[in-house]
């Protein structure tokens, strides 16, 4: 597959998975840029299609004065509400699906043989991320398609027990801090990184001591994205 | 025909019910997918009203023919393949005036300054000013969930002709969102 054959698939069906197109997305930072956009338009025009635009109609009959200062309040009063609601939302929908892919793929926790070094660098290399991961303990090392990116999905044993990593390069934590969550039996802390974010959940363990293990054995590269 | 009050068909459908409620699941399912409907037939006529003339023709069709409908889990593709013909062939039949598009946002200045900085609504009206051949397919993908063969099998379009049609629908849709144009890897590639 070339170039023009995969932006034509690609603008023609992003969410396509075909292994012709992925091996052609591995290999080529442009049209793996492509999609991303592609993927980003696609979100957003799903979201246009929710609501057609009110389009005017000659047949309605013209609104008296009052009734269009209460159109206007009515629609503040919507707009702050819904600006409420998003402004709470994507953290709690963050941490809740970190919970949720982790639920998915409970082997993750289970595998005791350590993963070589070159499976670590090919989990990372083909999510686009380059990261100098000195830790020796990593036993699970794959690239997991999470909220529309590929994304290092790691399990490192820890000294208190497996801790999962999700290497977030396109999620900035809200308002640069980190922020700690508990859901279905994990605790877990999304920390600021010097791209995007890392995303760290355990079973039990104090998660901020493993934090701070963590970012020992962690060091983003200089070209890292 | 233009009802003068509108109504909804589902539940005038559901009072004429023959043994009482005997079709009440069936009526409750198509009433559930009435938004869904109404959404996708205003998507493709561009009208409001029209779409609700739509909607409603289509219902009665499909209470119609709810012998075909073996499986409710396939209502929604089937009762949208049926609102997106009913929507073909009042075009075809009436030759409906186009909405003039251009003076329907202009009507609506105000609207759009008040909500200049929302993407969405820019967007929302750069979907409506694609042409059909490109909106039908864009939506009947996003809102209907149709594949590519679904939409070439529905549209009588070989499977290229709908890819380079959604291609080109999301190129022209990526310059309003301020992304670069990309090359027209389809051109000359499309076959009826």
């Amino acid at each position: 597959m070339n170039c023009e054959q995969a932006r034509l698939l690609i603008g023609a069906e992003p969410g396509n998975a075909s292994a012709e197109l992925a091996e052609h997305l591995q290999g080529c930072a442009a049209c793996a840029t492509f999609r991303e956009e592609t993927l980003t338009l696609d979100a957003s025009i799903q979201r246009a299609l929710q609501r057609p635009p009110q389009l005017a109609s000659a047949r309605r009959a013209p609104l008296r004065t009052w009734r269009q200062w209460a159109l206007a309040a009515s629609v503040l009063l919507a707009c702050t509400a819904t600006l409420g609601v998003w402004l709470l939302r994507p953290t709690d929908t963050l941490a809740h699906e970190l919970v949720a892919h982790v639920e998915a793929e409970p082997d993750s926790w289970l595998s005791a043989q350590q993963v070589t070094t070159e499976g670590v660098n090919e989990a990372l290399r083909s999510a686009g991320v380059q990261l100098d991961v000195t830790s020796d303990k990593i036993t699970y090392a794959h690239s997991c398609w999470f909220r529309g990116h590929y994304v290092p999905h790691l399990v490192v044993q820890t000294s208190q027990g497996p801790a999962t990593l999700l290497i977030l390069h396109h999620e900035t934590a809200p308002a640069g801090r980190r922020r700690s969550f508990t859901e279905a039996g994990m605790s877990g802390v999304i920390i600021p990184a010097q791209t995007g974010s890392i995303a760290l959940l355990t079973r039990g363990g104090d998660v901020n001591l493993l934090a701070q293990e963590m970012q020992h054995d962690m060091h983003w590269l200089p070209d890292a994205r | 025909m233009r009802n003068p009050q509108p109504e909804s068909p589902v539940l005038s459908l559901g009072e004429r019910l023959p043994g009482g409620d005997a079709g009440a699941p069936l009526t409750r399912l198509f009433e559930s997918l009435r938004p869904d409907l109404l959404r996708f037939a205003h998507w493709l006529a561009r009208d409001r009203a029209i779409a609700e003339d739509i909607v409603q023709e289509s219902l009665l069709r499909a209470w119609r023919s709810r012998e075909a409908l073996k499986d409710a889990n396939a209502a929604r593709p089937w009762l949208l393949t049926i609102v997106r013909r009913e929507h073909a062939r009042l075009y075809e039949r009436k030759r409906l005036e186009l909405v003039p598009l251009d003076e329907v946002v202009e009507t609506h200045a105000g609207e759009a300054s008040a909500q200049a900085e929302d993407d969405l609504f820019a967007l929302r009206h750069a979907i409506m000013k694609l042409p059909l051949e490109y909106r039908e397919p864009l939506v009947l993908q996003i809102l209907g969930g149709f594949s590519t063969e679904e939409i070439a099998q529905e549209l009588a379009l070989s499977s290229t002709a709908v890819l380079t049609r959604l291609f080109r629908a999301r190129n022209k849709l990526r310059v309003i969102c301020g992304l670069p144009s990309a090359p027209d890897a389809a051109a000359g590639q499309e076959q009826p």
